[in-house]
């Protein structure tokens, strides 16, 4: 591996992600490859091969776009050749290459990774370098879902019942479900339900004092 | 887990394909037109009945389901859930598809917002970005609204708000201001009847206070309280002081008529001092000696004058008696002289009228013989003539056939005019002497009558001398009268005074005899009256004050006593009185009060129904920023954002909604752009984003929502999702639908028309590991054969061609 800082958080980010080193060089089709930085994904990514190019200090030619190029172009070519079903992934870390880049995205996956705020250990800054980063990288990292700890509170379901289970104890259910029932036909249906059911207390008085 | 498809004469499906769809991920390729789209819809037509994504293009779709050559179809779709298969299946015949088991409604519902993205819902998502408008009916706001379930909230809470506010609830209940009205009504109504109450009972105690001093005073012992009303009552009414007063009463008027008679015996004394016994004798002298002188005459006089009017009685004091008859005799004069007169006058005129009647018997004979010369028949005679003329034309006499020449020298007509004239003339004169006749025959009659009145009552000659006798005996008379008239003045006098005299003399002897008696009274009267009796020198006067202050003290003592009774009396009747009223008050109170607490209770009822209405609508707010808080701000948003980065990373926009959390009237959602790196937020995606990264935010979107929410079905099919990507992002997108079909255990269903893109996506999402599986389906159809559905499976196969060097 190299010295460059940068790669090195890559390297241990997609670490995190359960990537495995792949020892470079390595050879395809009896051909090797040399690459400043390479790993391999497992389980359901172990189909994903993740190149990684330090366009700034970089060797084997990673600071050139059209070296660069070539050498991912003669690697995807290898592969085809032996039918493998490896996907490539390259990661440009650093400053952005000249040209080419396009053209190399009909190969690969493409990822740009310019400078993301390190300190001193080489780790990502703060909260927002770590975000930077990963947001760079995403498509390679898995997918989290918030976890429906919510959920498992409440209980879920519709907004509605949410709402009965939110109601303190004692309410007047005739109250409840006439509003309720009444809300799907909105809010004048709703006014109308409440005034109803109140008028409803003056009733039987009115009737009385008529009588 | 979908196991296998079979379908029938669907849309453009001619014929019959069999598709197996047992694996994590499924491609579908086809041309343009090879029934891509029929094969997902057959899916969503057997899971849930309808094809919602065509409904939303035509609404008459179900006509269209059944292929055009064919009379009937059917979709069946299996599926496998561990070891247990269902199959769902729908029929099709021309009118439209008939579902003969489907998923149940909230499953069918998931399927068709969450897990099926159709073209047409692509479409529907992207408008959202279209419509920069954030009102309650824009499609994002609809959406937003939908998406949360929030309208029946927003309903809810929109509805219950007017009874926050007291007036609107006035507003909006009818009774409610009836009621409040009412219930201010008894408040006033019963306050002013208990301070009634209250006076009343002020009244009562004062008066019952007064009546209980006054039985004091009277010295009865009962007490007094509202119950022994009655025996107070009776106590008052029953002592003997109206006896004993009357009793007073009575001898305080025996002492004044004593002290009257008292006073009358001894002012008699005094004024009899004129009339002495001996001036009493001189006045019977004097009036005796008058007597002797005129008595005789006077007699006399009366006794002619009495024999002159027989019928008529004369008073016997002189002096009325000379007025009376002087009065009397006047008129029989008068009368007399006229009657004499009118005797003479009869005489005369009895001649006249004699005479005169035979000058009118005269005149009436005369007019007889008259009469008689004439003829009556002149008259008729003569008409007839005169008719007769009109016959005359010559000189030949109608009658006799003469010549009238021979007998005259007139003519005929003349002669004949000439007699009829005189005839004429006759007849006049004859009615002339009729009326004279009978003129004369009227006065001949009058004077009859007169005649013979006057003879009736004509008097003779000795009755009028008689008459003159009379007459002038009268005159003598009352000239006697007149003359006498000034002695018998004083005659009348002087016999009052005699009279008077003796009177007076009678009067004073019985005076004494009654002072004496008198005396004897008041002496009784006082040791009746329980006083002592008159002293010796004592006189009348200061007697008769004592007593009169003795009983006059007894009176008003007992006048006290009567009047506090009676006062007595009218407090017992103004108690009673008081004490009805205030149970009458005390009734209505309790009435009104028993009204006052029905009104009450309905209000308290009412308010706590508000109440209530109030709770409910804040626990809506409570429940509305929580389902806005958790739904968007902390996972939608959150999970867009993480799926619109893997697939743009070069944008450093990136999508958000923005939902207000305090809770406004209507949902007002805004679609915002935040920096990637934070910081300040962009515009509109509409206005920030690139058409290629609006179609990628829609679809992230979609499966952020699929994401979202509890996966009750774990498949996510695409129709055609990366129409406008570019490379780049397809690149992203295999990798997502990776992810998603190998971390997250969802079966991914994707069809792509691009055969690129179905090469690369066969080479991106080969199975990775020993479970994972790809099938790929390749549908064909040709215009006059039926579709074809070539299906390939794929299994994992270790990867063998990286070595690594040492």
């Amino acid at each position: 591996m190299t010295g460059s800082p940068l790669i090195q958080a890559i390297h241990d980010r997609l670490c995190g992600a359960n990537y495995g080193d792949l020892s470079t060089p390595f050879k395809v089709a009896g051909v090797e490859f040399a690459f400043t930085g390479a790993m391999r994904g497992s389980d359901g990514r172990s189909l994903d091969l993740v190149l990684l190019i330090d366009t700034t200090t970089g060797d084997f030619g990673d600071r050139d776009g059209g070296r660069v190029r070539q050498r991912v172009e003669a690697l995807s070519r290898a592969l085809d050749v032996t039918g493998s079903r490896y996907v490539v992934t390259v990661i440009l870390a650093g400053a952005v290459l000249a040209e080419g880049i396009e053209a190399l995205s009909e190969t690969c996956r493409v990822l740009q990774v310019e400078s993301i705020a390190l300190d001193d250990e080489g780790k990502p800054a703060d909260e927002t370098a770590v975000r930077q980063l990963d947001d760079r990288i995403r498509v390679l990292l898995p997918l989290t879902l918030p976890v429906p700890l919510a959920e498992i509170q409440d209980g879920g379901g519709t907004s509605i019942e949410q709402l009965i289970r939110a109601l303190p104890a004692g309410m007047s259910m005739t109250l409840v479900d006439a509003v309720i029932t009444a809300s799907s036909a909105g809010e004048q249906a709703v006014t109308d339900a409440v005034a109803l059911m109140i008028n409803g207390a003056f009733q039987p008085e009115v009737g009385e004092d008529q009588s | 887990m979908l196991k296998s498809l079979d379908i029938n004469n669907f849309r453009s499906i001619r014929g019959q394909i069999h598709a197996p769809l047992d694996a994590n991920v499924v491609l579908v390729h086809g041309e343009n037109g090879a029934g891509k789209t029929s094969l997902l819809s057959a899916v969503e037509l057997a899971l849930t009945g309808k094809v919602q994504s065509l409904e939303r293009a035509d609404p008459g779709y179900e006509k269209q389901l059944l292929h055009r050559s064919a009379t009937q179809g059917n979709v069946l779709l299996r599926t496998l859930a561990g070891t247990s298969e269902q199959s769902f299946r729908a029929a099709l015949n021309a009118a439209g598809a008939q579902s003969i088991a489907a998923l149940d409604d909230q499953r069918a519902a998931f399927f068709r917002e969450r897990a099926f993205l159709p073209q047409s819902l692509l479409g529907q998502l992207l408008q959202l970005y279209q419509d920069a408008g954030n009102d309650a009916a824009s499609p994002l706001a609809q959406f937003v609204a939908k998406l949360l379930g929030l309208d029946q909230l927003d309903a809810l809470e929109a509805g219950l708000k007017p009874l926050a506010d007291v007036r609107n609830v006035r507003k909006n209940v009818d009774g409610w201001l009836a009621a409040e009205n009412e219930k201010s009504q008894f408040d006033r109504l019963l306050s002013d009847q208990r301070k009634t109450r209250d006076g009343l009972n002020e009244q009562l105690r004062s008066t019952v206070r007064e009546l209980a001093t006054l039985c004091t005073v009277l010295e009865l012992s009962v007490k007094v309280q509202d119950e022994t009303l009655d025996v107070v009552a009776a106590a008052l009414s029953d002592s003997n002081d109206p006896k004993t007063f009357a009793q007073v009463t009575d001898k305080q008027r025996r002492l004044a008529s004593i002290r009257r008679e008292i006073d009358a015996a001894q002012s008699a004394i005094n004024p009899n001092a004129a009339f002495t016994p001996t001036g009493a004798d001189e006045a019977s002298s004097a009036f005796a000696r008058w007597e002797a002188e005129y008595g005789e005459r006077v007699s006399t006089l009366r006794s002619r004058v009495e024999d002159l009017l027989p019928d008529v009685s004369l008073p016997s004091d002189p002096e009325q008696f000379a007025e009376a008859a002087h009065v009397r005799l006047s008129t029989e004069l008068k009368q007399l002289y006229d009657r004499a007169s009118q005797a003479r006058a009869d005489i005369a005129r009895h001649t006249v009228a004699q005479d005169e009647r035979d000058v009118a018997q005269r005149q009436r004979d005369t007019i007889d013989e008259e009469v008689t010369r004439l003829s009556k028949s002149s008259g008729s005679l003569g008409a007839a003539l005169a008719e007769l003329t009109s016959f005359i034309a010559d000189e030949t006499c109608p009658v006799c056939d003469r010549d009238f020449g021979e007998v005259s020298t007139v003519p005929l007509g003349e002669h004949i005019h000439s007699k009829v004239r005189m005839l004429s003339a006759s007849a006049e004169r004859l009615l002339t002497l009729g009326r004279t006749r009978s003129e004369a025959q009227v006065n001949i009659e009058r004077l009859n009558r007169e005649i013979e009145a006057i003879a009736a009552r004509r008097l003779g000659e000795e009755a009028l001398a008689e008459l003159d006798r009379r007459l002038a005996s009268i005159k003598l008379l009352i000239n006697e009268l007149e003359t006498i008239n000034e002695t018998l003045r004083e005659g009348g006098r002087l016999r009052s005074a005699d009279i008077a005299a003796r009177r007076a003399v009678t009067q004073a002897q019985s005076s004494h005899v009654s002072l004496a008696s008198a005396r004897d009274t008041l002496n009784d009267f006082a040791l009746s009256t329980g006083a002592p009796v008159l002293e010796e020198g004592e006189s009348f006067e200061a007697a008769a004050v004592r007593l009169d202050v003795l009983l006059t003290s007894q009176a008003t003592r007992l006048e006290e006593r009567l009047s506090m009774q009676r006062r007595g009396a009218d407090q017992i009747a103004t108690i009673r009185s008081l004490v009805m009223r205030r149970k009458e008050a005390d009734e209505r109170i309790s009435v009104d009060f028993s009204s006052w607490q029905r009104v009450e209770q309905a209000l308290e009822q009412a308010q706590a129904l508000r109440e209530q209405g109030n709770v409910i609508r804040s626990a809506v707010d409570n429940v509305r920023s929580a389902v806005i808080r958790r739904e968007f701000n902390d996972r939608l948003n959150r999970v867009w954002r993480d799926l619109f980065v893997r697939l743009a990373p070069g944008e450093p926009f990136v999508p958000a909604f923005r939902i207000p959390e305090s809770s406004t009237l209507k949902l007002q959602p805004k679609l915002i752009t935040e920096h990637r790196d934070g910081g300040d937020a962009g515009g509109t995606p509409g206005a920030m984003l690139s058409a290629g990264n609006l179609n990628t935010a829609a679809l992230t979107l979609f499966i952020a929502l699929h994401l979202s929410v509890p996966r009750e079905l774990p498949w996510l099919i695409l129709d055609d999702p990366v129409q406008s990507m570019d490379d780049v992002h397809i690149a992203q997108f295999a990798a997502l639908l990776r992810t998603l079909s190998k971390e997250h255990g969802r079966q991914v269903m994707i069809a792509v028309h691009d055969r690129q893109l179905f090469e690369y996506l066969k080479l991106e999402l080969s199975p990775a590991f020993p479970q994972d599986s790809l099938l790929t389906l390749e549908l064909s159809r040709g215009p006059r054969r039926d579709s074809v559905c070539i299906s390939k499976r794929f299994s994992f196969k270790e990867e063998t061609a990286l070595l690594v060097a040492a």
